[in-house]
């Protein structure tokens, strides 16, 4: 980068907060899906909003292509910093600015991890809504830029339903305000335009959040059958009773194998398994839950199993979310997809997942939250075997054009980042992609905001694409992909 | 314009407060509305969208409007996919009509509106919700997809059919609350929830709002989980809470005996055809008579100060004739008096640091000629005004009366 960029860069947040080391560069290179890589040419540590605005007006009247990123646990490569471009973290900006419970709702710094405010309510029975597993180590910023979901957004929906606004840097350096604590702000929403732009529109520099009273009660059963489709079954039904389980989540036989051998969790063997989970009133509970075993039993369960303390609890969702690294102790590489489909398309897409792995040769193992037809293939494989790396990328695409084929989407919550602007073309014609570059356009008509990302563009050059490899974080057990 | 079959000549029952627009389009397909959309844009003729046009009159009084475009015919159900308890609707349908077709699988979309002829696609241009809001949030919080029909002709899709998907933008959102100033809404998807099996509603009444504020704060920090939580005020000063309970038979009961202990005063309990009238009437209320309504917001903190306000706005000779909101900090407040005594009351609530978003939905010409409708212009709006000219470059969609 020519020097006298970064000497401005330097100005204006002090030298202490532009990282130039190659050595330290390293880190950024990748979010979570390490497979693409890019070196940054610096990475920039702003410790507050009028850092950010500095640096991104520096950015705008220079030509350089910025990328924001949280702490760095995203699936797309939604933080693949750009060649010749900065990376902007977000990391120092990590202050709980307030709590404020009578109006349940907390303002946070974008560094902020999901966790933390969960951790700063609980004390007067609040909770924080999504959550997403990474939520330990993931940042609220993050979370606004994917939209982030988690296992319980069949009943409590999406980072957007509990963002009330945000401050945001947009792409000319200028700070605005987005939403609002109070409700029904005439206009458009743009902050239901920004929450899930994947860190395209602008850079979130604080967000008020709502939070929720903690459920008076939380029951939760592991259903265990030798079909998936008795399985599937058991959901449809549970559904049509009227009932919106908290979570509902099925793990098939390589799955169940796979969290057996990593964290032991005691699961039933069996083909399938469901976990239903339900909270609320004590009341609802206790009437809805019977439903849901006896459910359970009808549509052919060889053994349901109710969690009789959280500890049990913990265990059985230990293993659920233990799944997807668990892969590693039975393949040497695996590949994680996102997609969705009609919850009622669930047994025809599995039944075609099922043929694929058939055809490829490549065990597939299949982790998803069956209530809102998120699937998460898991493509077992080994790269070193010729051919078998892409090979599974080939089966991963497969599978994401079955979920378009069957009216679903191709990302649940993972968000399309770099990983999947390819397939955009599957779900939306020419015209509405142009729109979509449109809304980009009006508040980046320089393309300096996180380019290259969510819309297709011809692959930057230097992208290889690869298998999952395991994330420093998830490394160190701080968390696990869902 | 090419499409002259959609087209008919504007009457006295389309005025748009009271411009009458010399040309009324009523397509019938949604390539017809493009088109008409497109021609329009060629012609800059300022364009007014209507669905039901129950909510017609919101927005500044306008100077001149050239065509009016009608979803009236483009009203079908395009699929309601019971087991994936989602619906796709045109933006024409009747949200009543509507719910009556999700009833006979026994699902809804649970958003309620104080007019009769509201249609889905108005609920979302307009973000209009009623008291389940409180559990369910608004329109903007259900839509998982729709299909604009853009200001150039072209229909262009986002979201999709299925609840969780998170490929592009949510054009959706945006055009929530967008009152018709971006791009006409050809159809929704919606995802939809069960019928409870059970409800009922408890009414408190109070003598004064403190105490009615005191329970509310209460009430928010428990575990009860409300269907929904209204309040209402009319000028009598009779303040009441209602709170509704809904879910299965036995949890709805438990709940009801759990906030009946919490709540200060002793308060009567409804369910059935009583239940329906008296939330009907609450939702209805604001609109019933004659009167300026203003639709604005506070902090669930600020409920008392709130009351305080209406205090004043009575001291300087307004009647506050009904006041209906949820106590999550969502109202409407119907002003009687002498148009520049109303303005006094819209400027009383603007200049209060406890309530926001302060807009005037009803009210005569002459009043919205002397108050800016929509209030200060917020961050926000700089943004949707960027937007706006990349979606409506000729400017002709609800022009001068909408919120950007």
């Amino acid at each position: 980068m020519d020097p006298r960029i970064v000497k401005l860069f330097k100005k204006a947040i002090g030298s202490e907060s532009v990282l130039t080391d190659p050595v330290q560069l390293v880190t950024y290179e990748c979010d979570a899906l390490p497979h693409l890589r890019s070196q940054p040419e610096l990475v920039l540590l702003p410790q507050s909003a009028a850092d950010v605005q500095a640096i991104v007006r520096i950015c705008d009247t220079e030509g350089v292509p910025f990328v924001a990123r949280g702490h760095g646990t995203g699936l797309s490569g939604g933080a693949l910093p750009v060649p010749g471009g900065v990376v902007i973290s977000l990391a120092k900006l990590n202050r709980v600015l307030d709590v404020d419970i009578p109006n349940q709702r907390v303002t946070v710094e974008p560094g902020v991890t999901n966790l933390e405010i969960t951790r700063q309510v609980a004390p007067f029975g609040y909770y924080y809504a999504p959550d997403p597993s990474s939520q330990q180590v993931c940042s609220i910023g993050g979370n606004v830029a994917e939209n982030s979901g988690g296992a319980h957004c069949l009943k409590y929906g999406f980072t957007v339903h509990h963002i009330l606004a945000v401050e945001a840097v947009l792409p000319n350096g200028e700070l605005v305000q987005i939403g609002s604590s109070l409700p029904d702000a005439p206009g458009p929403d743009v902050l239901g335009l920004v929450v899930g732009s994947e860190g395209t529109l602008a850079i979130v520099t604080k967000a008020v959040v709502r939070i929720l009273r903690k459920p008076e009660s939380v029951q939760t059963l592991l259903a265990a059958f030798d079909s998936i489709s008795a399985a599937g079954s058991a959901v449809s039904d549970i559904i049509s009773a009227g009932i919106v389980p908290a979570a509902v989540e099925m793990m098939d036989a390589v799955a169940i194998e796979a969290a057996e051998a990593a964290v032991h969790p005691n699961f039933p063997s069996a083909d399938t398994i469901l976990i239903v989970e339900l909270d609320g009133p004590s009341a609802e509970g206790a009437e809805l839950f019977a439903i849901v075993e006896s459910t359970c039993q009808k549509s052919g369960a060889t053994r349901v199993e109710i969690a009789q303390d959280e500890a049990q609890r913990s265990r059985i969702w230990k293993g659920r979310k233990a799944a997807f690294a668990a892969m590693g102790r039975i393949s040497p590489n695996y590949y994680v997809q996102d997609g969705v489909v009609p919850r009622t398309k669930l047994p025809e897409v599995l039944g075609r997942i099922r043929l694929l792995e058939k055809r490829e040769g490549l065990r597939i193992g299949n982790v998803f939250h069956a209530g809102d037809g998120n699937l998460h293939p898991l493509i077992c494989y080994d790269e070193r075997i010729e051919g078998q790396s892409a090979l599974a990328e080939k089966v991963a695409g497969e599978i994401l054009i079955y979920c378009v084929e069957a009216g679903g989407s191709i990302t649940g919550e993972h968000g399309v980042g770099a990983d999947k602007r390819e397939f955009m073309p599957r779900m939306f014609s020419e015209d509405s992609l142009d729109v979509m570059q449109s809304v980009r356009d009006a508040l980046d008509p320089k393309r300096l905001c996180n380019p290259g990302k969510v819309l297709p563009t011809p692959r930057l050059c230097g992208e290889v694409p690869g298998p999952y490899r395991e994330h420093p974080v998830e490394r160190a057990g701080l968390g696990e992909r869902f | 314009m090419g499409v002259t079959q959609a087209l008919r000549q504007g009457s006295v029952e389309d005025a748009v407060d009271g411009v009458v627009p010399p040309v009324v389009a009523v397509p019938e397909r949604p390539e017809e509305l493009a088109q008409v959309l497109a021609a329009a844009t060629l012609d800059k003729q300022l364009t007014v969208l209507r669905g039901g046009a129950s909510k017609l009159g919101w927005g500044r009084p306008p100077d001149r409007v050239d065509l009016v475009i009608t979803t009236e015919k483009l009203n079908a159900l395009v699929a309601h996919r019971h087991g994936d308890m989602t619906v796709t609707a045109q933006a024409g349908m009747p949200l009543t009509r509507l719910n009556g077709l999700l009833a006979e699988h026994g699902q809804h979309l649970p958003v309620e509106s104080a007019f009769a002829n509201a249609t889905v696609g108005g609920i979302v241009a307009t973000n209009d919700a009623g008291p389940m809001r409180y559990r369910f949030g608004t329109p903007r919080d259900l839509l998982i997809g729709v299909t604009l029909a853009m200001t150039d002709g072209r229909l262009v899709n986002a979201g999709g059919t299925v609840v969780k998907n998170v490929a592009g933008y949510d054009l959706g959102k945006l055009v929530s609350s967008s009152h018709g100033t971006l791009a006409a809404i050809v159809d929704v998807t919606f995802k939809l929830l069960p019928v409870p099996h059970a409800s009922k509603t408890l009414v408190a009444t109070y003598a004064d709002g403190k105490a009615l504020a005191h329970d509310v704060a209460v009430l928010h920090g428990s575990q009860v989980e409300f269907t929904a939580f209204d309040i209402s005020l009319s000028d009598q000063g009779r303040s009441l809470l209602l709170m509704r309970m809904a879910s299965s038979p036995a949890a709805t009961d438990a709940q009801a005996s759990q906030a009946r202990q919490l709540v200060s005063s002793a308060p009567t309990m409804v369910s059935g055809e009583e239940e329906r009238a008296l939330w009907d009437e609450q939702i209805r209320a604001p609109w019933s008579e004659a009167g300026t309504v203003v639709r604005f917001s506070w902090l669930p903190s600020n409920l008392a100060a709130v009351f305080s306000l209406f205090d004043r706005v009575r001291a300087n000779g307004c009647r506050v004739a009904m006041f209906t909101g949820r106590t999550s900090g969502a109202g409407f407040v119907r002003f009687e008096g002498e148009d520049s005594v109303v303005a006094g009351a819209i400027g009383v609530l603007r200049s209060s640091e406890h309530v926001g978003h302060v807009v005037v939905v009803r009210a005569s010409r002459r009043l919205k000629e002397q108050v800016d409708v929509w209030g200060p212009a917020t961050g926000a709006s700089e943004v949707a005004r960027l937007l706006k000219r990349k979606f409506d470059p000729a400017g002709i969609l609800n022009a001068g009366r909408g919120p950007i």
